[in-house]
């Protein structure tokens, strides 16, 4: 029970963040939502995965494949490009916390008595530097998901059921 | 790519390239990677009869286009990328456009002017998203575990950060001036509950208030223009995105070292 209402509240506030993310990239207003609801899926299952015992960047890839997933769904419904939804909605899990460890160990190694009083420092740099490189590497893969696993380059060229074969064929 | 109904009017090769041009560019400063921006042309020179081929970078696009019935009718141009700034709507518009351009929904002189109204559609007011941004960081804060007075004051420092750097712009001085200033007020205005020692989590304060400078598009866009392939357009956008971060950790350092390194 309380690793639902942990994913629940998790749901929600990376809902609201995503559709924020939203505005301060452009995202058009009637788009604005399912950026939001994307963000929120996605933010919650990484939520859901970390705490079943995945690994940080196993998680975050799942995470960010399934919001590139859901994204091509959705462009279709709401007839915007994928990308207009997914990338504020993966910037949600952007590694800041770790590139801003990394930068304030860079500012400490400035100091060399510092860097002998922790000598762990160097080596703390170099992890967040990592995490932060593939984390945002999987981010990459999940929003270019369609273009890596699917043949068509355009996303409305790829057609989920015969309705919207008919529907294509009439516009 | 299919040809909608009616034959294409004939557009000489400058023309086509120009308006062609227009749209790349604009896209790839609007914040597309680069596999967009040449799907987007493709589809859009197919219709009036002419290959294309592009080698996007970031700060600019060297196009050539050539008639598929009359190969001397043909140009080579280029042209620079305005600044980036990122806005999404742009993307959706000008894909609707060389979606209704590839079915032949529309004129070539249409075209053009529906390009024109497209550059003319404003961004949110900066005052929405100085909100916007300010309650992202403030909810990042909550759920990297923070609590309420970290949040409060993660979203001062966000907005009054955005505030300041819009004002900064206006004025017309330099974008990555502007950045670091930015940091430097957020960061200020974050380290506030650290060195008073406010809720739960006061590291946390400190690294989500600034996330709304992180240039995650440029970032997102470098890699997936690494993994199609666009080595020049990834390397500038990473470029690009590297010098931001640059900015912000000089902005950042210098508050961090006013406010007392030892307390962080």
């Amino acid at each position: 029970m309380e690793l639902f209402t942990g994913a629940l509240f998790d749901f929600g506030i990376s809902l609201v963040v995503a559709m924020c993310w939203g505005i301060l990239f452009g995202t058009p207003s009637r788009a604005l939502f399912a950026a939001g609801l994307l963000g929120g899926i996605g933010h919650s299952l990484r939520f859901l995965l970390l705490t079943a015992g995945l690994g940080l960047i196993a998680s975050t890839m799942v995470a960010s494949v399934t919001i590139g997933l859901l994204g091509i769904f959705s462009a279709h419904r709401i007839h915007h490009p994928p990308v207009v939804i997914t990338l504020p909605a993966s910037i949600t899990m952007i590694p800041g916390l770790y590139a801003y460890r990394s930068m304030l160990g860079g500012i400490k190694l400035t100091n060399l008595e510092n860097l002998d009083a922790h000598p762990g420092l160097l080596t703390g740099i170099a992890h967040n530097v990592m995490l932060t490189f593939s984390l945002l590497f999987t981010l990459a893969i999940g929003i270019s998901i369609s273009a890596l696993l699917f043949r068509n380059k355009s996303v409305k060229e790829i057609r989920f059921n015969k309705s919207s074969i008919l529907k294509n064929k009439a516009t | 790519m299919k040809n909608g109904p009616g034959s294409p009017e004939k557009i000489p090769a400058n023309r086509l390239a120009e308006f062609i041009l227009d749209a790349g560019v604009f896209l790839m400063s609007s914040g597309a990677h680069s596999g967009r921006v040449w799907r987007n042309c493709e589809r859009m020179a197919a219709r009036w009869n002419y290959h294309i081929n592009i080698s996007p970078t970031f700060t600019g696009i060297l196009l050539s286009v050539w008639d598929k019935n009359n190969p001397d009718n043909a140009v080579t141009r280029y042209k620079a990328s305005p600044p980036s700034s990122v806005h999404l709507e742009v993307l959706t518009r000008i894909s609707h456009l060389s979606w209704k351009i590839a079915y032949g929904e529309i004129s070539f002189n249409e075209s053009v002017n529906e390009l024109a109204e497209i550059r003319k559609k404003k961004h949110y007011s900066h005052w929405v998203i100085a909100g916007a941004v300010g309650f992202a960081c403030g909810l990042l804060c909550i759920l990297a575990g923070g609590d309420a007075p970290n949040a409060a004051v993660a979203f001062t420092a966000a907005s009054t950060g955005y505030i300041i750097r819009f004002q900064i712009l206006l004025k017309g001085f330099n974008n990555f001036l502007s950045l670091i200033v930015a940091a430097f007020v957020t960061s200020l205005i974050a380290g506030a509950d650290t060195v008073l020692g406010l809720g739960k989590a006061p590291e946390m304060t400190l690294s989500t208030a600034v996330l709304y400078l992180v240039p995650g598009v440029p970032l997102v866009n470098s890699v997936i223009d690494l993994l199609e392939g666009y080595f020049p357009a990834s390397l500038s956008r990473s470029l690009f995105a590297a010098s931001v971060l640059l900015c912000i950790a000089v902005g950042m350092t210098l508050s961090i070292l006013l406010l007392g390194i030892s307390n962080f």
